[in-house]
């Protein structure tokens, strides 16, 4: 079963050698930045918890304001690898 | 693919070569000015901003960095990153092309922390505590823990040039976009918005965030 799809699909891709693999690299860049979704969570966790600490401790507002970007900047690390690797299969191939 | 050594300059090594002859002008002529200065009047115009500028980088700075002796060997270095960055991510308001949106201006950035955070662990640790760093606090592990720890060495910096590169190429990108798609007329009302979001305030931020990144890395690689 499993053979034959990768058959058809090595067949496909020979037949249709261009136009396959754009179509493939375009699909791989709308599923690299899938990856956006955690870093998206995972920043508004932080954002929600730096709101949290500042309704608790209003004074302490400028350093946690400092820390929430820097944390989050760190987070966003991931998704802005899923970022290249869309813009590598879009642009620079 | 064919490369030249000596190609045409790419518009953002062109826009970062004209920033730096700007920014170096100003600050030479800053340095040579505040050794006239009169300490006992108050500075004014020109100088005055200067010497704000500083004053309120070395207070902040100061709240991460308390010893005096990593203050002073990281606060130039700091500052020329902070200034640097700053100009050149809103540079692109002024119709240059923004310099970090050329991989080979963020790597450069990438190389200068990771030999920064050489020289700060050259500085300030001795080869024995850096060893034991790397090894671990398990001297077992060791065959596992120091290749792990090499990649932390090198993808420290990696990523940090790497974010600054993408967050300005996603702007570049995204605005490149909307111009194509509305015209130069929609483009006229599009702009307001995207150069206040892409160039002003992601562009400061990142500026912001390398900066305080690279004050961490650096007081964590002068105390390991």
């Amino acid at each position: 079963m499993l053979d034959t799809i990768f058959n058809s699909v090595i067949r496909f891709a020979t037949e249709y050698n261009e136009h396959f693999s754009n179509g493939m690299a375009y699909l791989g860049a709308g599923i690299a930045v899938i990856g956006g979704l955690g870093p998206g969570i995972g920043q508004g966790f932080a954002a929600g918890k730096a709101a949290e600490a500042v309704g608790r401790q209003p004074e302490a507002q400028s350093k946690i304001l400092v820390t929430t970007l820097v944390t989050q900047a760190v987070a966003e690390t991931t998704g802005l690898y899923g970022l290249v690797i869309a813009i590598l299969l879009i642009f620079a191939r | 693919m064919q490369f030249d050594l000596i190609g045409p300059i790419s518009p953002a090594v062109f826009s970062t070569l004209v920033i730096i002859a700007i920014l170096s002008v100003i600050f030479i002529i800053a340095g040579l000015w505040v050794k006239k200065l009169d300490p006992a009047k108050t500075p004014k115009g020109f100088m005055f901003i200067m010497i704000t500028i500083v004053d309120f980088f070395n207070k902040f700075l100061g709240g991460y960095i308390p010893d005096k002796k990593r203050f002073s060997f990281f606060a130039p270095y700091l500052f020329t990153i902070i200034i640097f960055l700053a100009v050149a991510n809103v540079s692109s308001l002024f119709g240059l092309t923004a310099p970090l949106s050329n991989i080979g201006v963020a790597m450069s950035f990438s190389i200068m922390t990771f030999i920064m955070l050489r020289i700060t662990e050259f500085k300030f640790i001795s080869i024995k505590d850096k060893l034991n760093s790397l090894i671990g606090p398990v001297k077992v592990l060791a065959p596992i823990m120091i290749p792990i720890n090499l990649i932390g060495e090198f993808s420290t910096p990696f990523s940090m040039g790497l974010r600054l590169f993408v967050n300005l190429l996603s702007g570049a990108i995204i605005a490149s976009i909307v111009y194509g798609l509305l015209g130069w007329f929609g483009g006229l009302f599009a702009g307001v918005l995207l150069h206040a979001v892409f160039d002003i305030f992601f562009g400061l931020v990142q500026a912001f965030v390398f900066f305080m990144l690279s004050t961490v890395s650096l007081s964590m690689a002068s105390e390991a």
